[in-house]
């Protein structure tokens, strides 16, 4: 079930002729009523399905009507067949969704005036389609476990509604099984084995499982207390650690970036980032980061660009002061720079020959640019001594 | 090979019981262990023991459970020239006197024996004098046996359950053997299908059927599982059958495996049953051993193998997909169905989920044929069916009943109705997903139809007996309890709505109550029971709406007058 992709299901299986809200529409047999309905532009309310996820059935929001069924049924787990006639809207389902809901925000903390997610999160979104304000039950929380266990994602358990994606994800795509289900009844929560520590769990960091959250119970310790997401602007970009090129949104607020997610229509990773792309940007802000060519003080002595002949700073962690990046270096500008590293090459290839040089590239680089550098070394230098670093 | 082999075993075992003058059975049933018969099938060994009665003159034989458990631990006479006789309540005393009464104790010149048995000797012989006795025996014509039909539990408490002998001795495995020489496993299908047995986990699917769809799947692995996790509170059937005649589920589960063309097969039986575990596990190491299991089951190309697995006691982990995924290791969490565990089940192969008793039917089907099941029961509902009888009843243990008898003979003749001067209030069928029946519906016959009818269900064999002392609604709340904590955490109804129903329970419980509390606990329980996910939730609250259905007043009169605006 989990992991055909809608595609993938085309190709391989015999189309049948369903109807959705009286609507004719073909799909490829077994595929789900949900996922059909979804891709032809058909909302059904739904929590714990996820398309790259494999079916639950837990939240109960996706009931639809099956024409010749006495109880509505979970259109998320009911397979496409031939002739099915399918209702997704109407007045008992209307109400059944909204007491479901209800029973929902019956555990749930009212916090919508506080929480970072308010204007991301699916329960907020389906109470309001309801017209729920609060429950009519009686408010009863399950558990107010708040673990900030990790420097990557805080889980506070307040706001779990137990539908299971982090599982899922953790479990089927990431393949690490971290996290799952714990306890029984109303006491069930999400833990790690034993309910120990999340660093000493075999969890990776990869945060696929803060992706899929549909509420606040997982979210980024990046963006704890910076703002509210209709605040944020949300950039598109690739994200430059490695080759696979995965597409990925930073959230932006001003300048500065709050928190990494992947967007569900990239075409190389779908919902899914590593660890580095997803927690690995706080470079781009460092202030120790290079943002000028800079050149070796001694060679800068030699070529009279200073005065200051240079000395091996004093490290022992004793010395008055540590030394910092300009003892080292000095910036230049790109000219400068670019002309230095090819009369050095020619230099040296002159001097000695073509074989004496070795070229290695970085990972971070494009594909193109890669191309570029071992053309650039293999026929501008002359030599085949050209590697990779391969990945970061 | 295999076969005479078998055969040469049942006849020894035969000949061996047979030449024995009397028999004295103990029931070392769990109700009797924890009763104290441990001590008395001690007591009955020492006590034959210090007799030196001939060889051949009496056996202590441990067995299974004779029904009767409120009065346990129950010890059975067989007695060549005699009647045979149920004595109740025996305890260590009693023990000794039953020897003294039943077997003759031989003359010995007293140099001849140790110390200590020569005070036993002397105790026996008092023991003769004393006159309790009597008052002891079981009437074996009382409505209790007589209105009981034993197909399932026919040999229990007859013989010994560890040992493969006295099961085969009892014509066991010689349904197997029919099934395999002689029926083809389309043919099996349809045996059991024509029979009319349902499922009797509580869905009451026809095992036919199921087994024949399963039988069409094309697959090179199949499943069988037996699910022996019997999680309703106070249910014991699967447990005793297990514990007390492994043999015949055993051999039901091969027949099974034959029928479906599945070649492995899995005991599903909750932890909290170490002696079924036991001798289950035991039984399939001795059918092992004699070719009833593995390679070349009795000689034939039919191969088949079992395993135990162990629940921990989970409720959730009986629900059928629940069971699967404890049994591959993962948390025991009910999915969707379809697809149905006959489509895909362990390991998504194709795989049947039968209960104990539902295959502790089917020797007995095949060896008496399908037309003589089928004219047991009702219409609809064929054969028997196990129940445990518990709560406010003079006698309560374990019966099997045919179904369609009425409610009324099962509470006023077996049970004899209910002790003191309260008065019977209601019969609760199916533990915490059945419901409760008034006395206006005491002539109810028991089959699944007219049982649902009345907003329960048959279950898996759960009976409790409610008494006019005891609150409807606080009864109501013990189950709902019960499905808080059970409930898989899956979803939302179930996890959260039963809580919420507990909230309002305890609300009028304490008085507090308002009258639209209770408009609001029926719409939550029908929402619960029409969106939850498995059974568990989609039942939990049958206990409550059938005592609003049934008992109204009692809620109503809980809700305090309200003042008058
Ligand atoms: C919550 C729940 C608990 C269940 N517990 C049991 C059980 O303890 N034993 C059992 O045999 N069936 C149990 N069942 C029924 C099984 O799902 C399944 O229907 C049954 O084992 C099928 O066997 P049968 O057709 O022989 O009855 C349970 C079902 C539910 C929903
Ligand atoms: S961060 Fe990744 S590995 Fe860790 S629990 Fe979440 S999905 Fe699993
Ligand atoms: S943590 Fe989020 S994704 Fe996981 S179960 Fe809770 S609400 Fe669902
Ligand atoms: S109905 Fe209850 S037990 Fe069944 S899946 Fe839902 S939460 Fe779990
Ligand atoms: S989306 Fe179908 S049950 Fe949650």
């Amino acid at each position: 079930m989990s992991g055909v992709s809608f595609n993938e299901a085309i190709l391989e299986l015999p189309m049948v002729t369903l109807t959705i809200d009286g609507k004719k529409i073909e799909a490829p047999a077994n595929t789900h009523v949900l996922q059909v309905a979804l891709k032809n532009g058909i909302e059904i309310p739904h929590l714990c399905y996820h398309p790259e996820l494999s079916v639950s059935g837990g939240c109960r929001l996706c009931i639809v009507e099956v024409e010749g069924y006495s109880q509505p049924v979970p259109s998320c787990g009911l397979a496409c067949t031939d002739g099915l006639v399918i209702t997704t809207q109407g007045e008992r389902l209307y109400e059944l969704r909204k007491n479901v809901l209800d029973l929902f925000i019956s555990d749930h903390p009212l916090d919508c005036v506080i929480c970072e997610k308010a204007g991301a999160c699916l329960l907020q979104e389906y109470a309001y389609e309801y017209g729920i304000k609060e429950t009519t039950y009686t408010p009863t929380i399950s558990s107010t476990l708040y673990q900030d266990d990790n420097p990557f994602f805080i889980r506070d358990h307040q706001y779990c509604i137990l539908c299971g994606r982090c599982v899922r994800m953790c479990d089927e795509i990431v393949g690490v099984h971290a996290i799952d289900f714990a306890k029984r009844g109303f006491e069930t929560n999400i833990a790690t084995p034993y309910d120990g520590p999340m660093i000493e769990s075999t969890c990776v960091f990869c945060g696929n499982c803060v992706q899929v959250c549909p509420t606040a119970a997982l979210m980024p310790v990046s963006r704890k207390d910076k703002g509210r997401e209709w605040e944020l602007d949300h950039k598109t970009t690739i994200c430059g650690y490695c080759g696979v090129g995965c597409q990925l949104e930073y959230a932006l607020k001003g300048d500065e970036i709050l928190y990494a997610q992947a967007s569900p229509d990239g075409p190389v990773n779908g919902e899914l980032l590593c660890t580095k792309g997803r927690y690995g940007w706080d470079f781009v802000l460092s202030p120790e980061r290079l943002t000028r060519p800079l050149i070796r003080r001694d060679l800068a002595y030699e070529l009279g660009l200073t005065s200051e002949p240079w000395e091996q700073p004093d490290t022992s962690p004793l010395a008055d002061r540590q030394p910092k990046i300009e003892d080292y270096f000095i910036p230049v500008d790109w000219e400068m720079a670019l002309d230095l590293v090819a009369s050095r090459l020619a230099a040296t290839v002159n001097e000695h020959d073509p074989d004496s040089v070795v070229g290695l590239a970085s990972a971070r680089c494009t594909n193109e640019e890669n191309y570029l550098f071992q053309k650039f070394i293999r026929a501008g230098i002359g030599t085949n001594n050209v590697d990779h670093c391969a990945r970061l | 090979m295999t076969l005479e082999k078998l055969e040469r075993m049942a006849q020894r075992e035969r000949q061996r019981q047979e030449k024995f003058e009397r028999r004295i059975f103990c029931c070392i049933s769990t109700a009797c262990l924890s009763a104290g018969a441990g001590q008395t099938i001690n007591a009955l060994q020492e006590a034959v023991d210090a007799c030196h009665c001939k060889e051949n003159d009496v056996e202590v034989v441990q067995t299974g459970c004779m029904g009767l458990c409120s009065r346990g631990p129950l010890v059975r006479v067989e007695d060549k020239s005699a009647e045979t006789l149920i004595y109740a309540d025996v305890d260590v005393d009693l023990s000794q006197q039953i020897i003294s009464k039943h077997v003759p104790m031989r003359k010995l010149t007293d140099e001849s024996i140790p110390e200590e048995m020569q005070e036993l000797r002397e105790n026996l012989k008092k023991a003769r004098r004393r006159k309790r006795l009597e008052k002891h025996i079981l009437g074996m014509d009382s409505p209790f046996f007589a209105k009981q039909e034993k197909i399932v539990l026919r040999n229990v408490g007859h013989l010994d359950p560890e040992k493969i002998e006295d099961y085969l001795a009892h014509g066991g495995y010689s349904a197997l053997r029919h099934v395999l020489q002689n029926m083809t496993a389309e043919e099996v299908c349809d045996e059991i299908l024509r029979s009319g047995l349902r499922g009797r986990g509580g869905g009451g699917y026809p095992t036919g059927l199921k087994w024949k769809s399963m039988h069409q799947e094309e697959s090179e692995t199949k499943f069988v599982v037996v699910n022996g996790d019997e999680g309703d509170p106070g249910a014991y059937m699967d447990r005793t059958m297990m514990e007390d005649n492994p043999h015949q589920v055993l051999e039901g589960m091969i027949i099974a495996a034959y029928a479906v063309g599945a070649s492995y097969g899995y005991f599903y039986i909750r932890g909290e049953y170490p002696i079924a575990v036991d001798r289950i596990r035991r039984a399939i190491r001795t059918a092992h051993r004699n070719g009833i299991l593995g390679k070349n089951v009795l000689g034939t190309d039919f191969n088949f193998d079992a395993a135990v697995r162990i629940g921990a006691g989970a409720f959730v982990c009986g629900e059928e997909t629940a069971l699967i995924h404890s049994v591959e290791g993962k948390r025991g969490m009910p999915r969707m169905r379809p697809p149905y565990p006959s489509t895909s089940g362990l390991w998504g192969k194709p795989t049947i989920v039968n209960n104990v008793e539902t295959m502790a039917n089917v020797p007995p089907i095949i060896n008496r044929g399908a037309d003589w099941y089928a004219n047991i029961g009702t219409e609809q509902s064929k054969g028997t069916k196990v129940f445990a009888l518990a709560g406010q009843l003079t006698n309560t243990g374990l019966i099997e009943v045919p179904m369609g008898i009425s409610l009324r003979e099962i509470v006023y003749d077996i049970g004899d109705d209910v002790p003191g001067d309260a008065e019977f209030k209601a019969a609760q069928t199916g533990g915490p997903s059945g419901g409760c029946i008034p006395h206006e519906h005491l002539d109810t016959p028991v089959d699944y139809e007219n049982l649902s009818k009345l907003g329960s269900i048959m279950g898996s064999g759960g009976l409790v007996i409610i008494d006019s002392t005891t609150s409807m609604p606080e009864f109501a709340r013990f189950f709902m309890d019960f499905c808080v904590d059970e409930s898989c955490g899956k979803c939302v109804p179930c996890r959260v709505g039963t809580i919420q129903i507990r909230i309002l329970l305890d609300k009028i419980i304490a008085g507090s109550g308002e009258p639209e509390d209770l408009n609001k606990l029926e719409d939550l329980c029908h929402i619960v029971k029409d969106t939850s996910l498995c059974g568990l939730g989609q039942s939990a609250p049958n206990p409550v709406l059938s005592t609003l259905k049934f008992f109204l007043d009692e809620y109503i009169a809980l809700i305090p007058a309200q003042e008058p605006a």
